[in-house]
């Protein structure tokens, strides 16, 4: 046997497919990994620590900086969690649009994520393919919120803004026109024999791994958990609408990539409920103070965001701000389970393992 | 003939340099067409001249080479890697007499020279003291020397129905009867994949995979050192695109007697269409992974390709098949 | 095989489809009315509240008051009003608490300039911002229509 010499590669902060600024410091022989460690922080900016200097409205949008692909849902978080501690009844209204949001984001972030999954694997058309449905939402948000990326929506009670007229059946019409592109992207892709050649059977994680490392969303969810806490723990108006949990068998990439295809129709699902059932009238706000003053206490609310369970810790002294705010980011603990799974893969897997993964950096960092 | 003899190959030259500033330009269209998207279409008429501007600009760029690179083969490097792109269309037949070369042994000839462009690419990769660079090299010098088996034994068919490797008899020998691509389907196939491979083109674009290895072996490279490899990569796609035109779509001669049309424009029409063919390739598949694609040239082309030339072996004694072969 | 063939179908008839990129900036692009650009400020509207200055996440309003110059009247009027667009981030939040719609947004987007000191706006400019100014300001009321799904 020859000897090797093995060498350390840092993979980022400026690399193509870090996703952000990730840092892989990556030991490998050849171009087989021996040890892979992921230095994170390079975006860190205290959210937590700003929010204790912020009032409970202001918070609202520094959390759309933390996971940028799905804006819509850390708004929720921190209002469902202000709004659980304040016990505050919110409007029919305001939770069919909330609802309609964050399915629009989720289908939004899942796009995201597979076109440039998809870059990462080598292919550029479908990166293309899907920001241009994704700008579809993207306008509709724009519509609604007048951003497109950094929403700043929600409010504690409700939702700033009621949909404009017509916006409703622009809604309606892009899950019609989503459903549509559906088959392209499968055309595309799933029957892509190189593309099943490069995930299936690769990155595989048990379920005891999943659960142990605390991996949360599709990561878990691929590994045939079925655990999705917008049935396992309803939170909003989630009860109401029927849809299924998608599932995978191996825990591979080519089932994550699956159950991400998946939540995309079942996200249409729901939001195709939500606007046929959208109530008729009716206030977008609840009756809050003007000064928000959370009652003392501890909350802790869990929701289900496109990358897993985000959590929202707040804990108040009864001030207008929080005394200490804590997010539990779905990215940050999915990455943990990274260098288990690149050890003994080679560097073309790194990135198709690291890009299944799917982390947002800014919420891996805060 | 001293008057062609000299300026030939710098008309050809220049042809080259229009050819890759033109494709660079059309692969950019196409896949831009095929994403949704425009392209280029600020710098001149259409967007005409934006090869033209980023060339200019690679031109006038500084010319960094890093510290601690080894300083001569760097420079050595994409000089090593372009020459043999160039000489490989020195045995090119474009019509019956438009050609440069015209030896005996052309196939073999542009086989063999095309290979040293890998010795260019492995110096530049390590040359560049880059650890992405490095890798790219490797990769790349792994890949050239797998894949050119298949590549030369998938040829061994043709050369055995034409009974030459002369690529003027090649053509001569398809011109009597049916194109080879029918006959030697099989070796088509395992050539077109493997000059995909040698081109290193999506979805074999390992030595330069952008989103494993940032650039790959050219990552330390700019300016006009970078412009030649991209020069010589284009220049093996027109090398490449003439070749399989030239032995399997039967060079310039023309199907069902559209013999109206000149040959020079059958040749460019069929040469197009493969280039065509290889952006649209770029633009749908995604990129194989390192150990697959060993494997794929060990496992699967060149036993295809061994079978192939049996295959050609017995059919040309068979007495109603042996017409076409 | 099959995959990679119908994939390749699939790219070519793309190739045929619609370009659906923006002409940006050979085309200015329309924004909807509720977007969040710059803002625009009313001097005569504004009464000097601060609640502006003190809702802003990011500090980036400072305006000062000085006495009304008609001396029967009560209040203040504004003197300075800046808004230092390197730390806004356009989050909505001055002109939602702004009792008197003196600061309101507009869909105007371009800040793109070669100096930060130019991100600096002050009173005057952010007055002679006028054009695209939000028309729906009234935030959270449903709205007629609103539900016509």
């Amino acid at each position: 046997m020859l000897r090797t010499e093995e060498m350390l590669l840092n993979v980022g902060p400026q690399h193509p497919s870090t996703h952000g600024v990730l840092r892989l410091v990556v030991k490998i022989d050849g171009e087989i990994i021996q040890d892979a460690e992921p230095v994170i922080g390079y975006l860190h900016r205290g959210t937590e620590k700003l929010a204790e200097d912020l009032n409970y409205t202001q918070i609202i949008p520094y959390t759309d900086r933390m996971d940028y692909l799905s804006a819509m849902t850390n708004n929720y978080a921190i209002c469902h969690a202000t709004e659980t501690l304040m016990e505050l009844e919110i409007p029919e209204r305001a939770e069919f649009l909330r609802v309609i949001v964050m399915e629009l984001n989720r289908v939004a972030s899942h796009l995201v994520w597979l076109g440039t999954y998809l870059l990462d694997i080598g292919a550029m058309s479908p990166f293309l393919y899907c920001f241009r449905d994704r700008e579809q939402i993207l306008n509709l948000f724009n519509e609604l919120c007048g951003a497109r990326l950094t929403y700043n929506y929600m409010r504690v009670g409700g939702v700033k803004w009621d949909a404009p007229p017509g916006w409703l059946d622009k809604v309606k019409e892009f899950v019609k026109y989503m459903r549509n592109q559906m088959p392209e992207y499968h055309g595309l892709i799933s029957g892509n024999e190189i593309f099943i050649q490069r995930t299936r059977g690769i990155g595989i994680v048990t379920q005891e791994m999943a659960i142990s490392y605390g991996l949360s969303g599709a990561n878990l969810r691929c590994t045939g958990v079925k655990w999705d806490l917008r049935k396992n723990q309803p939170y909003s108006i989630y009860d109401r609408f029927d849809f299924d949990v998608p599932v995978g068998k191996t825990g591979d990439l080519y089932d994550k990539y699956h159950c991400r295809m998946q939540e995309i129709i079942e996200s249409l699902k729901i939001v195709e409920q939500a606007v046929e059932g959208f109530p008729e009238g009716g206030s977008t706000m609840a009756k809050v103070p003007r000064v928000l003053r959370v009652p003392e206490g501890e909350v802790y609310v869990g929701i289900e965001s496109p990358r897993g369970e985000l959590g929202c810790h707040i804990v108040s002294k009864g001030k207008d701000k929080p005394w200490r705010l804590k997010f539990r980011r779905p990215s940050f603990y999915n990455l943990q389970i990274l260098p288990a799974l690149l050890k003994g893969q080679n560097i073309a897997n790194l990135v198709a393992i690291l890009g299944g993964i799917d982390i947002v950096l800014g919420e891996v960092d805060c | 003939m001293d008057f062609f003899v000299i300026l030939g190959p710098v008309v050809l030259l220049f042809i080259v340099l229009g050819f890759v500033t033109y494709a660079i330009f059309f692969e950019r269209k196409v896949i831009g067409w095929i994403q949704n998207r425009v392209g280029p279409n600020q710098v001149g008429p259409w967007g005409l001249l934006q090869t033209v501007a980023d060339v200019l600009k690679l031109l006038i760029k500084e010319d960094v080479i890093p510290q601690k690179a080894d300083v001569s083969l760097f420079k050595l490097a994409p000089i090593i890697a372009y020459t043999p792109a160039f000489a490989v269309l020195a045995v090119i037949p474009f019509t019956e007499s438009l050609k440069f070369a015209d030896i005996a042994v052309g196939l073999l000839y542009y086989m063999a020279v095309s290979s040293i462009t890998t010795i260019g690419i492995l110096l530049g990769g390590w040359a560049s003291n880059n650890k992405y660079a490095l890798l790219g090299g490797m990769r790349s010098a792994a890949q050239m020397i797998s894949y050119e088996i298949p590549l030369v034994l998938s040829v061994v068919g043709v050369a055995m129905s034409a009974g030459s490797l002369n690529l003027t008899e090649i053509v001569k020998a398809q011109q009597t009867g049916v194109w080879f691509v029918l006959p030697q389907f099989l070796g088509f196939i395992v050539f077109l994949i493997a000059a995909i491979a040698e081109l290193s083109r999506t979805p074999f674009d390992l030595p330069e995979a952008e989103s494993e290895l940032v650039a790959g072996y050219h990552t330390e490279y700019s300016g006009f050192r970078f412009a030649f490899f991209m020069l010589a990569e284009y220049t093996y796609i027109f090398a490449m695109a003439s070749l399989i035109t030239l032995l399997f779509f039967g060079g310039w001669s023309a199907p069902f007697g559209l013999t109206f049309i000149p040959p020079l424009i059958w040749f460019i029409f069929k040469f197009l269409f493969f280039v065509f063919f290889l952006f649209w390739l770029r633009a749908t598949m995604p990129r194989i992974r390192v150990d697959q694609l060993m494997e794929f040239a060990w496992k699967v082309l060149l036993p295809l390709a061994i079978l192939n030339i049996f295959l050609t072996a017995l059919f040309k004694e068979i007495p109603v098949l042996s017409q076409f072969y | 095989m099959f995959g990679l063939i119908k994939g390749m179908g699939i790219t070519l008839k793309n190739l045929a489809k619609p370009k659906v990129t923006y002409k940006y900036p050979h085309e200015p692009l329309e924004m909807p009315d509720r977007y969040r650009g710059i803002q625009h400020f009313d001097p005569e509207k504004c009464i000097v509240c601060n609640q502006c200055a003190r809702i802003c996440p990011t500090d980036c309003i400072t305006l000062t008051g000085k006495k009304h110059p008609d001396p029967n009247k009560k209040g203040k009027i504004i003197d300075t009003y800046d808004i230092n667009f390197e730390i806004c981030i356009l989050c909505d939040l001055c002109t939602e608490v702004c009792p008197t719609e003196a600061i309101i947004m507009t869909s105007n987007f371009e800040l793109a300039t070669y100096s930060r000191d130019d991100l600096f706006k002050n009173m005057k400019w952010l007055h002679e911002n006028d054009q695209n100014i939000r028309q729906d300001n009234i935030s959270s009321k449903p709205k007629p229509g609103g539900n016509q799904a």
